[in-house]
């Protein structure tokens, strides 16, 4: 998309969203807007300059000139990044969520794996055997997409005030602890489940195949959002005062299961051998040698209380030759 | 407690309606002239059935080219022109009444009714020979703009391109937008009227008032009588056909008869001993302007999102805090300050339906009140 002319009067370039002209096109009364949000997608804070020698009108000189895109049509690639109405001015700490890749945190196996850096998931039972994924220690960071168990490692992520400079035994504010999540992720390639192996009812697929899941911690329990409370946890990777964690796991979908076919598409062109530590442009390795493709994608979580976000990045590996 | 959506109230929505209009101008080298490989014009197409000709703005293969309009002839039975030993007599035939049926309807007993000179169907003289311009809807989008249509016409003897031709008449819907009919099934039309601009003593009536055929603003048609390469005395096609030149002129050497021919045919001696598409050869050849407004209607919806003084304050941004800390605060006492750039229309379940982009960040924080009005056309 182009920018917007910023040379004059301000202009304001609506579009309809892809989903938004699928629903007028439906003709059944679901094109209805309801409610507005605001959002600075653009904007990057860290150029606004407290210290700027010419005084404070200059803080946000670069923030104000920042130009800004025409509006995509694509509703996955809009408004990620929501203002927040919060009546009180006084705040100077807000909450965010982040990922917990501590390995030894208490009651969860959460880290992520190791040649990877990031959370895989494998898509079959041969591979969860390559991948050791039912094994806590070998399989660290590997999430059997197929056989789940009680047992397995679980993707957590924890919300909180990140800081050192307020302790976490104090409670965090009311208006700061998300109780809601939404976790939107790539129908294609997985589902997401509980942490004891449920299924959880998707709340809406849209049109680029993106499913959305609502979580809430009254409707989906302890076994996805817990409280994470003032009293010390081990590895938690909230510095300051808690709100809730959310753990879940994902299941690989079926086609990813019993085909190759998504790995071809739209997967990494390298094989990767032995426990996904090496990569290569061919493959041909002897018998005997571990062989997987990978797909790398990315599963957003989104507080709707807080706005706050992340996108936690997820591989889906299959062995395709022993 | 927080929040990131604000949900309309009655007053924040409304819908308007709104005509918008372009300016549609074309000239006769578009329509004649201007794109030409040897002996073919490469912007018009002729199709095997040869029942009408349609004009593009560029050479027809190419993606880029837009069809501005087709162009037919048609006659009916109490035309002396209708005869089954005339070429292509049925076609000419079937093609007047599929027009007229369209656009003049039926009368009581189910009778295909003519294109009436005035509109008055029940009395007066009848178009019973025609030439129909059929403009895209493209061109035309909802409507044609009602007194804003322009042809310019040559009327003089010769085969030359119409610029060049010293004898021009200009047909219009002279103020149609105060007077025009709604007794058609296609909508309004008008009639329109020609008076000479180039040359002296052209028309048998040059008050303005000389009517020489209707335009269909709905359907974007325009039907002209074929009386307009005639004139006055030519009588002998009926009463009808009488022509509306003067009657100093002759009937207009309408186009040379066959590759290489040197005499020219009349305007009758074309339409019943030539094919349709010839017929329109000759008449885009004398076409030397076209211009009309067209019409859209534009319905919309405004959303007024109004952004009160203690509302979108802080951000989501991953980059509004440093290790948890609002970055644009030093102490708790400072005001929070966003940057709107980015407007969400959702629906009741959050689904993303619309999304507005505002040209340059506003700031937004709790000294200030915003209400960004977002428009929505359908």
């Amino acid at each position: 998309m182009g920018f917007l002319d910023n040379s004059g009067d301000i202009l304001l370039d609506a579009v309809l969203t892809d989903t938004g002209r699928m629903r007028l096109a439906k003709g059944d009364g679901s094109f209805k807007i309801a409610k507005f949000c605001l959002a600075d997608d653009e904007i990057n804070y860290g150029l606004y300059d407290k210290t700027h020698a010419s005084g404070s009108a200059y803080y946000d000189l670069e923030i104000l000139q920042t130009p800004v895109m025409e509006a995509f049509t694509n509703n996955a690639s809009s408004v990620k990044h929501r203002l927040i109405s919060i009546s009180r001015t006084n705040l100077l700490y807000l909450p965010v969520i982040k990922l917990n890749t501590n390995g030894d945190r208490a009651d969860h196996s959460c880290g992520v794996h190791g040649a990877s850096t990031v959370h895989v998931v494998a898509v079959d039972s041969d591979t969860e055997t390559g991948l050791s994924a039912t094994d806590t220690t070998a399989g660290i960071g590997v999430l059997p997409g197929e056989t789940i168990t009680n047992e397995d490692s679980c993707i957590l992520v924890e919300e909180g005030l990140d800081t050192t400079e307020i302790s976490f035994s104090y409670a965090i504010d009311s208006d700061l602890n998300e109780s809601q999540y939404i976790v939107e992720m790539d129908n294609r390639l997985g589902s997401l489940i509980s942490f004891t192996g449920t299924s959880v009812t998707v709340s809406y697929i849209d049109d680029d195949n993106i499913a959305s899941y609502y979580l809430s911690s009254t409707t989906h329990g302890t076994t996805m959002i817990n409280s994470l409370g003032t009293t010390a946890i081990d590895g938690c990777s909230i510095a300051g005062p808690r709100g809730t964690s959310l753990k879940f796991k994902v299941k690989a979908s079926l086609e990813l299961n019993t085909s190759q076919y998504l790995f071809e598409q739209v997967g990494d062109t390298l094989y990767y051998l032995n426990t996904l530590a090496t990569a290569t442009a061919t493959t041909g390795y002897a018998e005997g040698t571990n062989e997987y493709r990978v797909i790398d994608s990315n599963i957003r979580i989104t507080g709707a209380t807080t706005g706050a976000s992340i996108n936690v990045p997820i591989r889906y590996a299959k062995k395709v030759k022993s | 407690m927080a929040s990131s959506y604000k949900t309309f109230s009655t007053n924040d929505v409304v819908s308007t309606k709104t005509l918008l209009h372009e300016a549609i101008p074309l000239t006769g080298t578009v329509v004649s002239g201007t794109y030409v490989d040897g002996a073919t014009e490469t912007n018009i197409k002729n199709y095997s059935h040869g029942m009408f000709q349609s004009v593009y703005d560029y050479p027809y293969l190419s993606s880029s080219a837009n069809h501005i309009f087709d162009i037919t002839i048609g006659y009916n039975a109490g035309s002396k022109m209708s005869n089954p030993a005339h070429t292509q007599n049925a076609k000419k035939l079937n093609l007047y009444n599929q027009m007229a049926q369209v656009l003049v309807g039926h009368d009581s007993d189910g009778n295909i009714r003519a294109f009436d000179e005035d509109g008055n169907l029940t009395e007066g003289s009848k178009i019973n020979s025609a030439i129909f311009l059929n403009f895209s809807r493209l061109l035309t989008k909802d409507e044609i703009k009602k007194g804003s249509f322009s042809l310019v016409m040559a009327v003089g003897q010769g085969h030359e391109k119409a610029a060049s031709h010293t004898e021009q008449i200009t047909i219009t819907d002279d103020n149609a937008q105060n007077d025009y009919r709604v007794n058609s099934p296609a909508g309004d039309y008008a009639i329109l009227y020609a008076d000479s601009t180039k040359g002296s003593d052209l028309l048998a009536d040059d008050s303005g008032d000389q009517k020489v055929g209707l335009i269909y603003y709905h359907a974007g048609v325009v039907v002209l009588t074929s009386s307009i390469f005639l004139d006055e005395n030519t009588g002998d096609l009926g009463g009808a056909h009488v022509g509306i030149l003067d009657t100093l002129k002759h009937d207009v050497e309408f186009f040379r008869a066959g590759a290489g021919a040197t005499g020219y045919e009349s305007l009758p001696e074309a339409f019943t001993g030539s094919a349709i598409s010839s017929s329109c050869d000759a008449i885009r050849q004398r076409i030397s302007n076209i211009s009309f407004n067209n019409t859209t209607e534009l319905n919309s919806t405004i959303y007024f999102c109004r952004a009160q003084h203690n509302e979108f304050n802080y951000s989501s941004n991953p980059t509004y805090t440093s290790s948890s800390k609002i970055q644009v605060k030093n102490i708790s006492s400072d005001s929070p300050i966003s940057y709107i750039t980015t407007v969400g229309l959702y629906s009741s379940d959050n689904e993303l339906m619309a999304v507005a982009k505002l040209s340059e960040p506003l700031k937004k924080d709790p000294t200030n009140e915003l209400t960004l009005r977002v428009r929505l056309d359908y």
